[in-house]
């Protein structure tokens, strides 16, 4: 057994663990903590794929962006001595089937990059990724920032259209 | 495996560092102020009261390490290992001298910005799980000011990687020019202020406020673990002015050799001080003032730079 297979075995069992938290633990700091262990170790399986770029870019946006707003909002709309904010649901089978139907959207997805390692094996470094994101995919990528930016604009007009 | 060993080498070479940095930082504040505030600042223990922060560290590791009766015990503990390891890690994508960075990634410049935002959690996990309404306050203040002002940080040293066209420090620091000063001015007024707030320093000091929310986030926080908070500011304040003088002012290129590194060091530690005198000379901002000079103020000044820097590259 290699370093690195211990390495990948560490990562996917934090990941794991971090999941596990997320979804059963009561308490909602523990929650955060959990979901915080799981985005840090996909950082890590980034990292260990050679793909140091998206890496990073993961802690960026998700570890210190998404997860610290999502604590943010909570933190606001709950007061901090409740100590468990109100978390139960009551769409369980809606719940399930979307998670079931996008789990298998991703598998097979997927499924050919597993059989085939030429596949499985893309373009990882920063040079490379600016080269296919700015040349090939750059209609793509452009009309994704258009998106974002009327997300934004939505968002503004959403939460503070009001007149004062 | 021989990366994972430099990895542990490099992690507790860069908490030693911190160490050391906040045992004379502390003491270099401590006097700084006195000189502004007109007095004469710690002088009992050592000479020129050198060893006050010493005496202080021993005091600190010794007192009882308390946790509030309603807090979250767990969280509560690692709360502040969350605000310093990140910090910590920041340290080893700095280039040290020409051609030497402990971690030499081509994502450097990304790496430096990104992993200190992970502490944000943990000054809102300590703030949270303190279950203290000055806390909380704290906390939510943190966030709220940490996230703000990654923006204007991260644009402010973009230029760099349109100038040297790579987002690795060495690499930028092999590229640095004598006119990248002047032409960076505006990028680097941003990434010391924004830098000041990252750090919630004051003049930028809201979440820990000590006049009206007692110290925020670590109100309930004493002993070892009060200490380890105190080390992520000075671990921070020291990273911010490692990589600002490395990046900004090219001490490696100016001078040759050791000097070059020696330069580099007096560099630091006069962006160090100027941040400091920052936060003894300005009165606390208020929020409200805070976000708008995020927004409004840093933001579109980091703009204008890379406009300006794209607007030059061309005719390199």
């Amino acid at each position: 057994m290699s370093i690195e297979s211990v390495v990948f075995a560490i990562l996917a069992g934090v990941a794991l663990a971090g999941g596990i938290v997320t979804v059963f633990a009561r308490d909602v700091t523990r929650m955060v903590i959990g979901l915080a262990a799981f985005l840090l170790s996909i950082a890590g399986f980034f990292v260990y794929w050679k793909a140091s770029f998206l890496g990073v870019v993961q802690l960026f946006v998700y570890v210190g962006g998404v997860l610290v707003l999502f604590v943010f909002a909570i933190m606001l709309v709950h007061r901090s001595t409740e100590g468990s904010p109100y978390l139960e649901t009551r769409h369980d089978i809606a719940s399930i089937t979307v998670a079931g139907g996008l789990f298998i959207m991703v598998v097979t997805a997927l499924k050919d990059f597993v059989h085939d390692p030429v596949a499985g094996a893309m373009v990882t470094g920063t040079d490379e990724v600016a080269a296919v994101l700015l040349g090939p995919m750059l209609t793509h990528f452009e009309m994704v920032g258009v998106m974002l930016l009327a997300v934004l604009v939505a968002v503004v007009i959403i939460v503070g259209g009001e007149e004062r | 495996m021989s990366g994972l060993v430099w990895g542990v080498v490099w992690g507790l070479a860069a908490g030693v560092l911190i160490a050391i940095a906040a045992l004379i930082g502390v003491w270099w504040e401590r006097k700084f102020s006195g000189a502004i505030q007109m007095r004469i600042g710690p002088q009992e223990l050592g000479p020129a009261g050198l060893l006050q922060t010493l005496a202080d560290t021993v005091k600190l590791v010794l007192k009882e390490d308390i946790i509030p009766g309603r807090a979250d015990v767990t969280v509560f503990r690692i709360a502040p290992l969350i605000v310093f390891a990140p910090i910590a890690m920041s340290l080893v994508v700095v280039p040290y001298a020409a051609g030497f960075a402990p971690l030499d990634t081509s994502v450097g410049i990304l790496f430096f910005m990104a992993v200190p935002a992970v502490s944000v959690i943990g000054v809102m996990l300590a703030g949270w799980s303190s279950r203290n309404t000055y806390a909380s306050i704290g906390g939510v203040r943190a966030a709220a000011q940490m996230i703000s002002y990654e923006l204007p940080r991260t644009l402010s040293v973009l230029p760099f990687v349109l100038l040297a066209g790579s987002m690795r420090p060495l690499d930028i620091v092999a590229a640095w020019q004598w006119w990248w000063v002047p032409l960076l001015a505006i990028g680097f007024v941003v990434y010391l202020i924004s830098s000041v707030a990252e750090l919630n320093r004051g003049p930028f000091d809201l979440p820990e406020a000590e006049s009206e929310l007692v110290a925020g986030y670590f109100a309930d926080y004493s002993g070892i673990r009060w200490a380890i908070f105190m080390m992520a500011e000075y671990g921070g304040l020291l990273a911010a002015a490692v990589f600002g003088a490395a990046l900004f002012f090219g001490p490696f290129s100016l001078l040759p050799g050791a000097a070059g590194v020696v330069l580099f060091v007096i560099l630091s530690a006069v962006l160090a001080t100027v941040m400091m005198w920052a936060k003894w000379t300005f009165p606390r901002m208020r929020p409200d003032q805070l976000m708008g000079v995020a927004w409004k103020v840093l933001t579109p000044m980091a703009l204008v730079q890379l406009v300006l820097v794209g607007a030059v590259v061309p005719w390199l």
